[in-house]
């Protein structure tokens, strides 16, 4: 069995304004397995939105490849080259089309993977009992991330932390290969934030029990994040992506962010008690490592799950 | 609102008992029993044409009304769609539908006269080329202005370019359609009366060029508070439609 859901090959990618050049990615390696949750940080303009644009497939990488593995025996990956299903995703704003109610923000994904316009159109009877299944789908789905009293509300009429709630609960009831966040809680409330938290560690929670029973873990997260303690509370894993590395040695001009930083993280369940200490070691470690300009050498101390990571 | 009117109605009556103190014969500013007399002259049968003017006007008026907004509307949401939603054909029709927004439809009143003839293909004519292009043009601008992440949201979720036109595009774009058709209501009554105004020999437009040239204000202004009404009536069904089919969007502009 695959365990592999995404790797990223020697990615690279620039812009090009007349005839400057603007590196941005230089041979980032990354290989994310089944059930685990990634959070990925890195200093602002380091190119973190410009890879997550490259893995949900709206804009590929000029260089490099990105697959997503479906987890079967002997598979071709899929390279990816335009949005699908595959790849499920939660914006920090409009994740929901506003619309839909929050069931129907929910129900929308199960309509459009299962069923056509034609399909809903000339068989009606069948589209009635299929919308009626994937409403309580839906429901129950809301149910799981505590907004059952909320159901029938536009997004407008919810708070912000409703709506990234329902966002995720419409990104996971397609169950897609890997669920990509990018910034979902950053215009939230502290308490709001830890609140969400929570709830997707109840998802890893999940995994773990998946795991337990030897089941394939339903969840695999990468988020990206401005907070380090979010990163590494939610994520068991932490990577780190900066433009501050030893590419002098081998370049003349900057080519571009690279991987610096790839380490496990500890992950506190809910009703865990939390190990701050640990949290802020980590996130001293991860702030020399990721966000300081003047440390560009030894990153290779930095990076223990990766094996190939080429020059960070 | 009702203070509003009760002050232009009193500012009406008094302009209008000012008048006749000074001229007795005055049609200009008609009292309200002159005015009551040019309704029962619009209401009662013509003796020339043995019809009634409202009902023939409004019969006349009102056709080349619907058939101007029905194509108009169904070419503009169309167009805007396509040009929205596909770069190739938003490359081919964009400009020339920028240009063709900045010409007044009533300044080429004799090209429509030439194309059309003088039948009702001409009013449709002159309604369809000034409603189109300022609604396509709104459309298509609603299109541009959604945000990506939806689309690509969508996009993630499995929808096909047909579901993302017609369940999220059409969906997330109708509560500004029906904004911007609510906005060219007042325009294609002005192209209507106006080219009823030159060219008929029926309609509101013909009825109120040929009451003004005999100073019959008596019945010119009556049509002008039908048009008005009219044109209420249709802002009030739009927004009914609006408050039905677009609650999400009510609710969040309220």
């Amino acid at each position: 069995m695959n365990e592999t859901v995404l790797e990223i090959r020697s990615v690279s990618h620039f812009f090009r304004k007349g005839l400057t050049k603007n590196c941005v990615l230089h041979d980032v390696n990354l290989k994310v397995k089944e059930g685990q949750f990634v959070g990925l940080v890195g200093p602002s303009g380091c190119g973190k939105s410009v890879l997550f644009r490259g893995i949900v497939g709206t804009h590929p990488p000029k260089e490099g490849e990105i697959l997503i593995f479906s987890g079967q025996e002997n598979e071709v990956a899929q390279k990816k080259t335009k949005p699908d299903r595959n790849v499920g995703i939660v914006y920090q704003r409009y994740s929901l089309f506003p619309f839909l109610t929050a069931v129907e923000n929910v129900a929308i994904g199960l309509m459009l993977d299962q069923t056509s316009i034609p399909s809903r159109l000339f068989r009606p009877l069948g589209w009635r009992k299929l919308r009626k299944r994937h409403l309580q789908e839906a429901t129950a789905m809301l149910e799981k991330v505590k907004l059952k009293d909320h159901l029938y509300k536009y997004p407008a009429e919810m708070s912000g932390g409703m709506c990234q709630r329902v966002a995720i609960a419409q990104a996971i009831i397609l169950k897609p290969r890997i669920l990509l966040l990018d910034e979902p809680f950053g215009a939230l409330d502290e308490a709001t934030r830890t609140e969400l938290q929570d709830m997707l560690l109840t998802l890893y929670a999940e995994n773990v029990k998946a795991k337990q029973k030897n089941e394939r873990p339903p969840y695999t997260v990468l988020m990206v994040t401005h907070e380090l303690t979010e990163a590494i509370r939610v994520g068991d894993r932490v990577v780190g992506l900066s433009p501050f590395w030893n590419w002098k040695r081998d370049f003349q001009e900057f080519p571009g962010s690279t991987v610096v930083y790839d380490k496990p993280a500890p992950v506190f369940l809910p009703k865990q008690p939390v190990d701050f200490q640990a949290i802020e070691e980590q996130k001293d470690e991860i702030t020399r490592a990721t966000f300081d300009p003047n440390y560009t050498k030894n990153h290779e101390e930095f990076i223990h799950l990766w094996d190939k990571v080429s020059k960070g | 609102m009702v203070l509003s009117f009760s002050v232009l109605l009193g500012g009406y009556t008094y302009l209008a008992r000012e008048q006749h103190k000074i001229n007795p014969l005055d049609k200009t500013i008609p009292t309200w029993s002159q005015l009551g007399q040019g309704v029962v002259k619009i209401v009662v049968l013509d003796h020339r044409s043995g019809k009634r003017w409202i009902v023939e006007d409004s019969a006349e008026s009102g056709k080349r009304l619907f058939l101007g907004f029905f194509w108009g509307i169904l070419g503009a949401i169309l167009i805007g769609l396509l040009i929205g939603c596909f770069q190739l054909l938003e490359a081919a029709f964009a400009p020339p539908l920028a240009i063709l927004a900045k010409l007044p439809p009533t300044a080429a009143l004799a090209l429509f006269f030439v194309m059309l003839g003088t039948g009702t293909g001409m009013y449709v004519g002159i309604i369809v080329v000034g409603l189109l292009p300022a609604l396509a043009q709104s459309i298509y601008l609603s299109i541009k202005a959604i945000p990506t992440e939806l689309i690509n949201k969508a996009l993630t979720l499995g929808a096909s370019r047909t579901e993302l036109v017609w369940n999220i595009i059409i969906r997330y774009i109708f509560p500004n359609i029906l904004d911007s058709i609510r906005l060219q209501i007042g325009p294609a009554l002005v192209y209507l009366i106006a080219a009823e105004y030159a060219c008929a020999q029926i309609g509101f437009g013909y009825r109120i060029r040929l009451q003004a040239r005999l100073v019959n204000m008596d019945v010119v202004y009556p049509y002008l508070a039908l048009l008005i009404l009219f044109g209420f009536f249709m802002d009030w069904l739009l927004k009914k439609a609006q408050a039905k089919w677009c609650a999400w969007y009510v609710k969040k502009e309220n």
